[in-house]
């Protein structure tokens, strides 16, 4: 039950939060949201089905440039070619994970790899579409025809947006599929055993995982307000499993510390700008050796130390 | 160009991924880990060469040769502070780990030795000479050879040393090495060692031609991977092969039919190997019953 407060305390926490803040701080807002969800999306492959992509930054731009592109050449609304930019990441997402998820784990990663270095090249030399290396701008994101002009609007847009993203999230959790992928993860012979598809099952769970980071994407480019391929690269890739590991990969609460942590962790350390890479590759180490679960484990870790119950 | 020279040009290349995809499958065979900082570890290898180069007289050729003990002492250091400790986790999360050695090599090298190319010196000639009416570098043909021989040298090390064998049987089945006798934990680290000094050579070796630089590897790594999926990821020889058809299967690709989409091919190449035949071309098919 304290949980379920705990749950209220926070949504009201995000409602009430951009009082306190400038229009530079709802700008850190928004994005914190918006890795956020991409955090999100990596707990349901990693940590339910037991995979992992490096390339997320892939379907990420997926997302990010089918949706601009949508409203600014074809005249789509915004809330329309969110889902659409979903819809094309996750289809993307099949076509990717649809050879590498036949055989074992690591095969996947290095699919995800590759796919997400030629997709950046391929979006850079594709100069109509995407405005190559000058890149494209993209408009403010609008919401049945109201622009939303500030970013502190922009902000509930997006926290709504990751609410309703959750909820999918939770659903899935408790759904056939959900609980097909998890078994798979636990034992492959055993869930093969029970009739579960390993294919099919796994080629959703990633599918799933790539249509949530294209729907972050997606709102990426429409508060940043233009796109160019720098934002999509290896580095970004990797920045978003070390936010996903930092956060912990198995609650929402995890995702939502990873989003902060990413979207804080450039403003806390902008006076080492050189050391940033070198710090994420050091607390991916460190956390995977001395806190699997990331921050979002940390309570659970420590109460045993303060309190000494259970 | 003639096509035979291209061959010969695409067969360097290949070589150079030869070395670091067979570096990737000693420490997979050995360890179940794919190590996705190899390439970055190379990198950081090569600056070491050429600081070593730089402080010291030492000749280029030494300096060279040099390349494998730092290379075997890098990786070794890996295995035992990074991998070792978590070598009981879920497979995930050892993947994870190398990830951020990915980040930690290649920002670490950025830090000390600048984010620009520098320069390598070359051992062999890299200006075009005539070989039998065939245009060739010597540069492609040494290379060739170096990683020849060092594959060869694999090759009597795994076969004919009591080390080679107990490598051999430690990554077919680890406890049965252990209960003969085996330390499975010095394989751990042999290994890991023998693949930082073979992708050190294979940085080394490449830098003459590309500069050396903190990102030269990031693509090199995936040809690699490629090519050791095309031959088939659980075979030395098989992985070697791959690596070498991919060389010169993209030099005709760039030659003959786009140049800027010639790094792309290598990933295409991928899918469709995992798509038509997942355990590599020349590995047989073992299928595993439910």
């Amino acid at each position: 039950m304290d949980k379920r407060i705990l749950d209220i305390a926070a949504i009201a926490a995000a409602l009430v939060a951009p009082v306190f803040f400038g229009p530079y701080g709802h700008y850190i807002m928004c994005m914190a949201t918006i890795y956020a969800m991409v955090s999100l999306s990596l707990n349901v492959l990693v940590s339910e089905a037991g995979l992992i992509s490096i390339g997320h930054a892939g379907f990420w731009a997926v997302g990010a440039y089918g949706s601009a592109v949508l409203v600014e050449r074809v005249g789509v609304p915004f809330e329309v070619s969110v889902v659409a930019a979903a819809g094309l990441a996750g289809l993307v997402g099949v076509v990717v994970g649809l050879p590498a998820l036949r055989v074992r784990g690591h095969y996947l990663a290095i699919a995800t790899l590759g796919f997400s270095l030629v997709l950046v090249h391929v979006l850079y030399e594709w100069d109509g579409l995407t405005g190559g290396r000058q890149g494209m701008f993209v408009q403010r994101p609008s919401l049945f025809g109201w622009s939303l002009a500030e970013d502190r609007q922009a902000y509930y847009l997006c926290l709504a947006i990751f609410g309703l993203l959750v909820l999918l999230v939770r659903n899935f959790r408790r759904s056939l599929g959900g609980l097909s992928i998890n078994a798979l993860r636990q034992s492959e012979l055993a869930a093969q055993c029970c009739g579960i598809d390993l294919a099919a099952s796994r080629l959703f769970a990633f599918a799933f995982s790539a249509a949530l980071t294209g729907a972050s994407g997606a709102l990426y480019g429409a508060v940043l307000g233009q796109l160019s391929t720098d934002s999509f690269t290896l580095v970004v890739s990797l920045s978003f499993l070390t936010m996903a590991v930092v956060g912990g990969m198995s609650s929402v609460w995890g995702a939502v510390l990873g989003g902060l942590f990413l979207a804080g962790a450039p403003e806390g350390l902008r006076a080492f700008e050189k050391w940033q890479m070198l710090i994420y590759g050091v607390l991916l180490i460190v956390f995977i050796r001395v806190l699997p679960k990331g921050l979002a484990s940390l309570p659970e870790r420590l109460a045993p130390l303060i309190g000494g119950r259970r | 160009m003639t096509l035979l020279s291209l061959v010969v040009s695409g067969l360097a290349l290949g070589s150079i991924y030869a070395l670091i995809g067979v570096s990737l499958v000693i420490i997979s065979k050995a360890t179940d880990v794919v190590n996705f900082g190899q390439g970055e570890m190379a990198m950081f290898g090569a600056f070491l060469t050429l600081t070593l180069l730089r402080q010291t007289d030492m000749p280029l050729w030494l300096a060279v040769l040099a390349t494998l003990p730092i290379g075997f002492l890098l990786g070794a250091l890996v295995q035992l502070i990074v991998v070792r400790p978590i070598e009981n986790a879920p497979a995930l999360n050892v993947l994870i780990s190398t990830l951020g050695l990915f980040f930690v090599f290649n920002s670490a090298a950025g830090i000390v030795w600048g984010f620009d190319p520098h320069p390598f010196p070359s051992l062999f000639e890299l200006a075009p000479i005539t070989v039998g009416g065939v245009a060739v570098t010597p540069a492609s043909l040494g290379i060739i050879a170096v990683a020849l021989s060092v594959m060869f040298a694999l090759y009597l090390f795994f076969e004919k040393t009591r080390w080679g064998t107990a490598m051999r049987a430690a990554s077919m089945n680890r406890t049965a090495a252990r209960m003969m006798g085996i330390r499975v934990e010095h394989v751990a680290v042999a290994a890991w060692g023998l693949a930082g000094g073979l992708s050190v050579i294979s940085a080394v070796l490449i830098a003459p031609l590309t500069f050396l630089d903190q990102q030269m590897m990031v693509s090199i790594i995936l040809k690699g991977f490629a090519g050791a999926i095309l031959g088939g990821f659980s075979s030395l020889p098989g992985s070697v092969i791959g690596c070498l058809i991919l060389g010169v299967a993209e030099t005709l690709f760039g030659a003959y039919v786009s140049t800027s989409m010639k790094d792309s091919f290598a990933f295409v190449l991928i899918i469709l190997v995992l798509l038509l035949r997942p355990s590599g071309v020349f590995v047989t098919n073992r299928a595993k019953k439910v």
